[in-house]
C-alpha cells in the first residue's frame, strides 16, 4: 500500500541508491580485509549509512563537506568517485590523493569533499573557514562537518561552535551520535543528556534527529540546510544512530550485549530503508534489486580498477610537501635563490610595528582575497598596534576573534583551502601550543595528505616576547623549533622593519603556509627607512649584515643585534666576525650559509631558542658534515640554557645568549 | 578467478592470529558471508565469513598461529 511519506519518490529512490552504494562499499572493504586481500586500517561505518544518504539529495558539489576517518559513507554519498576512493585506500598513485592521504584522509574538492581528519573534532574549526569563504564570496553554499559523539568532548568543537555562532556561518555541525566514542560508551565519558542542547549555549539551534530513519532525517536536514543557506547561521544536528561495527577493524562491535546488538540491527538503515520503499510501493522488488546490483557492479569495477593501479612510489616522497619541491630540506642541498634588489624608490621612516601595519595594508589593497583574523585586532587596533584604523577602512576583512587559537587557525586553514589568503595573528608564539593540532596536523599537512589537490596559502604572525623581561615562562619562549620540526610550514624571522614588511608580503602571497615570528625586542625599538608600496624580501634568502673573515655568526631575529654588538666588541680585539642573518628559517639558505663559512672557516649558530635540539644544532651538524676538512674548528651552536624562561631578570639575561656571552664563545673557538 | 584467503589484519594492532578451526570441510561449496573459519587474534575469537561464494580449498591446518598475510586457502567459483 502506498503512503505519503512527505518525500517524493525520486528522492526516496535516490536516498536508497546511496544507502545501497555505501553498503556495497562497506561490504567489499570488510570482505577484502577479512580475506586478506586488502590490508589497510578501516573504521567501519556500518549502521550509519542513512545519514549521508539522506543528505545527498539536499546538496550539490558546490556545498562542502568535512569528515573524519570513519566517513567513507560520507565520501561515497558526497560523490567522491569510487575508483579513486578505493585506489586511495589502497595507497595507489591514481587514488584521489595520490595514495598519500589514504583511507583516513580522503579529500576530493571536485565533489565538495574538502578535508578528512583523523584527529577527533579537528574538522569543526576548519569547516568554519570553508563556510566563511563561501560567505565572504557571497555564495549560498553550506558546509557540513561530520564528527562522532566522541568529538563533542574536545575543545576544538566548542571553540568552533562559539565562533560559528558569533559569525553566523553557514555551517552544520553534524554529530553522528553512534553512542560510542572509540571504545567508550555514553555515559562513561559525559554526563550530558544529549549533545544538541549544547548549541543553545553558543547562541544557535540544535536538533536531535533519528539518523536511522531516512524519512525523518531527510526532512530535518532539509530544514537545517535551508536555514544555514539563507544566512541564519549554524545549526547543530545530533543524528542518533548506532555503530554496529568495531571502532577499527572487521566484525560486530564488542561493546553491545547480544540482545542490544540484535535490537540495534533491527534499526539498521540498509534493510530498513529497503523495506520502507517496498512496503510503501515506492519501488518494486525488481527495481530495488536493480539498484543493489548496480551498486555491487560499480564497487566491483572500482576495486578491480584500483587493484591494477601502481602503488605510490618513493619518488613521490618529497613532492607536495611544498609547492616547490626544492624547499624540503635534504642532505647535500645548496639551492641558489636570488636576493631582493636594492630599493631605490620612495621610503618612510617606520618602527617595525608600523612597517608590519604597512605590509598588511598593502596586502589588503593588492588582493581582495586577503583578510585578517585574530584576537583584539578590531577597533582597538591590535595588541601590538599593527591594525590601527584597519577595521574602519576594510570592514569584515579585519575579523576580531574570540580568545580561541584553535578556532582562529582552523578558520584560517579552511578559508585558505578555499583559495583565500588569510593572515592570522597568534598573539604570542607561546600560544602556538593551543593551536598546534590545527597548525601541525592540518595546516602543514593538507597539501601532502591531499596529494596536491588542495593547499593552504595562509600566514601566521606571532610575537616572541623573549628578552624584554618580566613576561615570565609562558610569554617569553622562542618556539620556532616546534614548527621547524613540522614538514609543510615555512618560517621567517625578520630583524629589521623593512625585512618584516618585505617578508610578510612574501608570506601572504606564497602558496604554502608561512609563519612570521616578530620579536618584541625589535617591534618598537628599531626604526629605519622602509620602502613604500609592494616591497618584498624573498623567502629563503639570508643576508650578511656585517662582513668578517675569522668566524661566521649565523643568527636571526633579535639575536642579530646581539651578534652585531658581539662583533663590534670582538673587532676591538682584532677578531673579524661576519654576521649572517638567516631571515628565513625554513627553507634555510644553505648556499649563503656555506659561502660565508667557506670564507671564514669557523661558524657559531646563535639563537634565543633552547640550544638543545634547536636549529643551531641542525645547522652546525650540516656544516660539519658538508665542510669536513675545510673548517678550522668544528661548527658549534649557542642557544638558551635548558630551563623555562625565568621571570627574574638576572636569570633571563644569563640564560639567553647576549653580546657578552657570544663574544666569549667566539674567543674560546678561536683559541 | 580465485580469491585467496590470507590471515587478515582485523585490527590496527593485529600482527598474527590463530586459525582455530575450519568451520566447513575442505572442498565444500560456501556462500558469501557464511562463516568459514574461526580465528583468534588480540584475545578475541571471531568467525570469518567467506568473502565470495564458491568452492573452498584449505591450504593450512587449523590449530596453528600464523602471521598476517599468510595464505591459508582459496575460493574458486563453483
Amino acid at each position: 500500500m502506498s503512503h505519503d511519506l512527505g518525500i517524493d519518490n525520486d528522492t526516496l529512490c535516490e536516498i536508497y541508491t546511496q544507502v545501497a552504494r555505501i553498503h556495497q562499499v562497506d561490504r567489499a572493504i570488510q570482505s577484502g580485509l577479512s580475506s586478506g586481500k586488502f590490508q589497510f586500517t578501516y573504521w567501519p561505518l556500518t549502521g550509519q549509512e542513512g545519514i549521508p544518504a539522506s543528505i545527498a539529495p539536499l546538496v550539490t558539489s558546490d556545498d562542502h563537506m568535512v569528515t573524519i576517518y570513519r566517513g567513507i559513507h560520507d565520501q561515497v554519498a558526497k560523490g567522491v568517485p569510487l575508483k579513486g576512493l578505493f585506489a586511495e585506500a589502497l595507497g595507489r598513485i591514481d587514488g584521489v590523493n595520490k595514495g598519500k592521504g589514504g583511507s583516513p584522509h580522503i579529500s576530493d574538492p571536485d565533489s565538495g569533499s574538502m578535508l578528512t581528519t583523523a584527529i577527533v573534532g579537528a574538522g569543526a574549526p576548519i569547516a568554519n573557514g570553508i563556510a566563511l569563504a563561501s560567505k565572504m564570496r557571497g555564495t549560498d553554499a553550506v558546509t557540513i562537518v561530520n564528527f562522532g559523539d566522541g568529538a563533542t568532548s574536545i575543545g576544538a568543537v566548542h571553540e568552533a561552535m562559539n565562533l560559528a555562532g558569533l559569525w553566523k556561518l553557514p555551517v552544520i555541525f553534524l554529530c553522528q551520535n553512534n553512542q560510542m566514542g572509540e571504545y567508550t560508551r555514553i555515559p562513561d565519558y559525559t554526563a550530558s543528556e544529549d549533545f544538541a542542547s549544547r548549541a543553545a549555549g553558543y547562541g544557535f539551534r540544535g536538533v536531535i534527529l533519528d539518523g536511522n530513519d531516512v524519512v525523518a532525517f531527510h526532512k530535518g536536514m532539509k530544514e537545517a540546510i535551508a536555514d544555514a543557506r539563507s544566512g541564519n547561521g549554524p545549526v547543530f544536528v545530533e543524528a542518533r544512530t548506532i555503530r554496529l561495527g568495531l571502532h577499527a577493524g572487521v566484525g560486530d562491535t564488542n561493546h553491545l550485549s547480544e540482545e542490544d546488538l540484535a535490537a540495534a540491527k533491527e534499526t539498521w538503515p540498509v534493510p530498513r530503508t529497503r523495506k520502507l520503499l517496498l512496503d510503501n510501493s515506492i519501488c518494486t522488488e525488481e527495481e530495488l534489486a536493480a539498484i543493489d546490483a548496480a551498486a555491487e557492479t560499480e564497487v566491483k569495477e572500482a576495486i578491480e580498477w584500483a587493484m591494477n593501479c601502481e602503488p605510490t612510489g618513493a619518488d613521490e616522497m618529497l613532492l607536495d610537501v611544498y609547492a616547490d619541491p626544492t624547499v624540503a630540506p635534504r642532505r647535500g642541498q645548496r639551492e641558489q635563490r636570488a636576493a631582493e634588489e636594492t630599493h631605490t624608490g620612495e621610503t618612510r621612516e617606520l618602527p617595525m610595528f608600523q612597517a608590519i601595519q604597512d605590509a598588511q595594508e598593502t596586502a589588503l589593497e593588492l588582493d581582495p582575497d586577503v583578510f585578517f583574523l585574530g584576537e583584539d585586532i578590531g577597533e582597538s587596533g591590535g595588541v601590538f598596534r599593527c591594525f590601527q584604523g584597519l577595521q574602519e577602512k576594510y570592514g569584515e576583512r579585519i575579523r576580531p576573534t574570540p580568545i580561541a587559537e584553535q578556532a582562529i587557525m582552523g578558520a584560517a586553514t579552511g578559508a585558505a583551502i578555499m583559495g583565500l589568503r588569510p593572515v592570522a595573528e597568534i598573539m604570542f608564539c607561546d600560544f602556538m601550543g593551543v593551536a598546534m593540532d590545527q597548525i601541525a596536523n592540518h595546516t602543514a599537512k593538507q597539501r601532502y595528505m591531499s596529494g596536491g589537490k588542495t593547499h593552504v596559502p595562509l600566514t601566521v604572525r606571532t610575537v616572541a616576547g623573549a628578552g624584554i623581561g618580566g613576561f615570565g615562562a609562558q610569554h617569553s619562549q622562542s618556539t620556532e623549533a616546534w614548527l621547524l620540526h613540522t614538514p609543510g610550514l615555512k618560517v621567517v624571522y625578520p630583524s629589521t622593519p623593512s625585512e618584516a614588511k618585505g617578508l610578510l608580503l612574501s608570506c601572504i602571497f606564497d602558496d604554502d603556509p608561512c609563519v612570521q615570528y616578530e620579536s618584541m625586542m625589535l617591534t618598537y625599538s628599531t626604526q629605519e627607512e622602509v620602502p613604500v608600496g609592494d616591497y618584498r624580501v624573498p623567502i629563503g634568502v639570508a643576508k650578511v649584515k656585517r662582513e668578517g673573515a675569522d668566524i661566521s655568526l649565523i643568527t636571526y631575529g633579535w639575536q642579530v643585534m646581539q651578534c652585531l654588538s658581539a662583533a663590534e666588541e670582538l673587532a676591538k680585539e682584532g677578531i673579524s666576525a661576519e654576521v649572517l642573518d638567516l631571515r628565513t628559517l625554513m627553507p634555510l639558505d644553505y648556499d649563503r650559509i656555506f659561502a660565508s663559512v667557506e670564507k671564514t672557516g669557523r661558524a657559531l649558530v646563535v639563537h634565543a631558542a633552547t640550544e638543545f635540539c634547536g636549529l643551531g644544532a641542525e645547522i652546525a651538524c650540516t656544516l660539519n658534515d658538508t665542510l669536513q676538512g675545510q673548517l678550522k674548528t668544528p661548527a658549534s651552536r649557542f642557544g638558551a640554557a635548558y630551563a623555562p624562561i625565568a621571570f627574574a631578570k638576572p636569570i633571563e639575561t644569563e640564560q639567553i645568549p647576549h653580546a657578552g656571552t657570544i663574544a666569549a664563545r667566539v674567543r674560546e673557538m678561536l683559541k | 578467478m580465485s580469491t585467496t584467503l590470507t590471515i587478515p589484519k582485523l585490527q590496527m594492532s593485529t600482527t598474527e592470529g590463530t586459525l582455530i578451526e575450519w568451520l566447513v570441510d575442505d572442498g565444500a561449496v560456501v556462500e558469501e558471508g557464511q562463516p568459514i573459519y574461526s580465528f583468534e587474534t588480540d584475545k578475541s575469537v571471531q568467525d570469518i565469513g567467506a568473502p565470495v561464494s564458491g568452492k573452498l580449498t584449505q591450504k593450512l591446518t587449523a590449530g596453528e598461529t600464523y602471521p598476517v598475510g599468510t595464505e591459508i586457502g582459496e575460493i574458486v567459483p563453483a
